[in-house]
């Protein structure tokens, strides 16, 4: 009976060592389907800086957006705001694919590859950070597009906000959907204004003066927040943000320490005194509405606003800043090669950049609640600046002034850190 | 002392098997439902009529359920010619057959999923209902075929042999005869293969690549953002169709049961 269960354990793992193998032997021209579909194909030529091509041949195309779908509110912006106009407009259909991780649409693009199909299955990714990266290493992405569709104009493409994501150049292979920055968030019915800390040393004497009132996000997969929340401290530890933007291990060795001791020295002030912390946004949010913390963290150009619409924080919730370190990037959507619908996809990257679309997107009874991916003083349109400029003033009381937002506003460290932040928390903070 | 004993002990089971359930409904139809509040302060059906109104819910349910039944017959099919081998007879290579049989609740979906999707993708399966359903038969199979083979083992092949020493045809006497005196077991086996392919999300996110949408896909995507009432919502949305599919079953089999034991 031992000896079978072995050969049968042998057996499995030969099984398993030997499908990619299989996998990659087999040439793309094999398949049945590649060859069905490919006049399909044909029949959607389009050439990318004839927009009237495009347009023609995305029409009667089911675009399939592959977007985390883990917010209902987000979710139904997509479907009311983009999915009609792209049927009555375009005559597109939009098909939103909801995931629970973009690493799980980025799996599907690789795994497609790996078996040889195109057109694969994916049309259009909601992308950023690592993700865009491996799809781009892999050369996975299609090129050249993201400066040739028309409403690329209004964005500010030598803004290295823009042209970098994560520090790696964005090369024409992804086009900018909307802005966001760090903030946190508090309730107004529990601490009084003039009692916020304006910086991570003030925070430090709050959460001591509070004890388990205050956590953070675990940095890593997932909780990007968390991570960002700890390259903040780093850049004001280290006396600002610009070091870090190229990579410099030296920099790093120097400064590291310091920041593993201030989280070390912050640990014993936290939420169940740092023995575990928040796995991601959602979940602190949580703990901040169900009066654990009494402070969220937020992306949201809306600050607390979205969160509010959809009954997940108190109405009282606001947003804030400390007075510098409050990093702000751009996400983005990017095309697979091997899209199966183009033309339609590119269709929809161009609405998404559309005056009266990037308009809608930041008031927060809309849901989506991220910030202007187009610069503003490039919309010649003057019915769509003054909507732009309306919009921007309609945030209400739960998020943080504009001004705020632009004083502390600093860039994210180069890419290489990412990893260096996350695995040196675990190290040094978590399991230490 | 009995008199009361049992019922209380009836109602405790009872509670404890719907308080999750009320628990769901309860952040289902409320918002802003905090701590320290002990009940929602603002009722909702904000949430429901969203979800009702989603194509989407409603279209990820009926496809979960066409897929359910499918695999739960296929998976039958399948299972039943070898869960009576293995069931009644005793043959070299047995307990061999019955590993390779189990591989798949011994292997991690996840391994499997990965290979799996690959060679789909090669000869066209993946993202087809075909394919998902074919991926579903992979871990409901181990379940039918224990199911109906420790049924088979307790069969007893001598009324086969009186139908056709009687002049039955063979698929008279099958199903007349076996299928007949298997019908609880078919019934159990049934429910589970439907409620594995139900409740699939890894092989279904897989293999269906985003094309096929069930509702647990929707619930993980949902879980991911942590909203405590679309989860709840979608939740009891999830649970619905097995929560009537075993109680209808139950009633089936009792009084099946019961026709059984007015026989001896």
């Amino acid at each position: 009976m031992k000896r079978i269960v072995f050969l049968l354990v042998v057996f499995t793992l030969l099984l398993a060592a030997c499908a990619p193998s299989v996998a990659t032997s087999q040439p793309a021209a094999t398949n049945p389907l590649v060859a069905t579909d490919a006049p399909t194909v044909v029949a959607g030529a389009f050439d990318i800086n004839n927009w009237d091509s495009v347009l023609a041949a995305a029409k009667g195309q089911t675009v399939n957006w592959y977007i985390w779908g883990g917010s209902d509110s987000i979710n139904a912006f997509v479907d009311n705001f983009y999915g009609k106009t792209l049927k009555e407009r375009y005559g597109i259909t939009l098909n939103r694919v909801p995931i629970a991780d973009t690493a799980d649409a980025v799996n599907q693009v690789l795994s497609e590859k790996q078996a040889g199909k195109d057109p694969g299955a994916v049309d259009m990714i909601w992308i950023n950070g690592e993700n865009f990266f491996t799809l781009k290493q892999a050369s996975l992405l299609y090129p050249d597009w993201a400066q040739k569709i028309p409403n690329s104009a209004l964005v500010n493409w030598d803004n290295p906000a823009i042209n970098l994501d994560f520090g790696h150049a964005v090369d024409n292979l992804e086009s900018p959907w909307s802005s966001a920055q760090f903030q946190f968030v508090y309730d107004s019915a529990r601490i009084k204004a003039d009692e916020l800390p304006h910086s991570y040393a003030d925070l430090k004497t709050w959460a001591c003066a509070n004890p388990g009132r205050f956590t953070y996000i675990a940095p890593g997969p997932g909780g990007f927040l968390g991570t960002r929340f700890v390259k903040g401290a780093l850049y004001e530890i280290s006396g600002g943000a610009e070091q870090w933007q190229n990579f410099d291990q030296a920099t790093w060795d120097q400064w590291s320490p310091a920041l593993w001791k201030y989280l070390n020295e912050l640990e014993p002030c936290l939420w169940r005194k740092g023995e575990t912390y928040a796995k991601d946004e959602a979940e602190l949010k949580n703990l901040f509405a169900n009066n654990e913390v009494d402070f969220s963290i937020t992306n949201d150009i809306t600050g607390a606003g979205t969160g509010i619409a959809a009954g997940l924080l108190p109405a009282t919730s606001r947003a804030f800043v400390f007075d510098t370190n409050m990093i702000g990037d751009f996400n983005y959507v990017a095309i697979p090669l091997n899209a199966p619908n183009k033309a339609a996809a590119l269709v929809l990257a161009n609405l998404l950049l559309d005056p009266e679309f990037q308009a809608a997107q930041i008031l927060p009874e809309n849901g989506f609640g991220l910030g202007y991916a187009i610069d503003v003083t490039r919309v010649t349109d003057s019915a769509a600046l003054s909507a732009l400029q309306s919009a921007s003033t309609k945030l209400g009381d739960s998020a943080t002034p504009a001004s705020d937002l632009a004083n502390s506003l600093v860039g994210d460290s180069a890419a290489e850190y990412q990893n260096l932040i996350e695995q040196g928390w675990a190290e040094n903070v978590l399991q230490k | 002392m009995k008199r009361i004993i049992t019922p209380l002990f009836r109602f405790t089971l009872y509670l404890v098997l719907i308080a999750p359930l009320l628990l769901f409904a309860a952040y289902a139809f409320s918002t802003r439902w905090f701590f320290p509040q002990p009940f929602p302060a603002e009722w909702t059906t904000t949430t429901f009529q969203r979800a009702i109104h989603d194509s989407r819910t409603l279209s990820s349910m009926a496809q979960g359920l066409w897929i359910a039944l499918l695999v739960s017959v296929l998976s039958l099919i399948l299972a039943l010619p070898a869960a009576r081998v293995l069931g009644l007879r005793k043959f070299r290579g047995r307990q061999l057959a019955w590993l390779l049989l189990f591989l798949p609740t011994i292997i991690p979906p996840l391994a499997i999923g990965m290979g799996l999707n690959i060679l789909f993708l090669q000869i066209g399966l993946a993202g087809t209902i075909a394919g998902v359903i074919l991926a579903h038969i992979i871990p409901t199979l181990p379940y039918t075929i224990f199911t109906l083979s420790s049924a088979f083992a307790r069969f007893d092949e001598n009324y086969e042999f009186q139908a056709l020493a009687l002049g039955a045809s063979p698929w008279h006497i099958f199903f007349k005869v076996t299928l007949r005196m298997m019908t609880p077991s078919l019934v159990v086996a049934t429910l589970f293969a439907f409620l594995i392919s139900w409740s699939q999300y890894l092989l279904t996110l897989l293999i269906g690549g985003g094309q096929i949408i069930t509702l647990p896909i929707l619930l993980f995507s949902a879980a991911s953002g942590g909203n405590p009432s679309i989860i709840a919502m979608l939740s009891l949305l999830f649970v619905a169709p097995p929560v009537l599919v075993v109680a209808f079953t139950a009633r089936q089999l009792n009084q099946h049961g019961e026709e059984i034991r007015e026989q001896y």
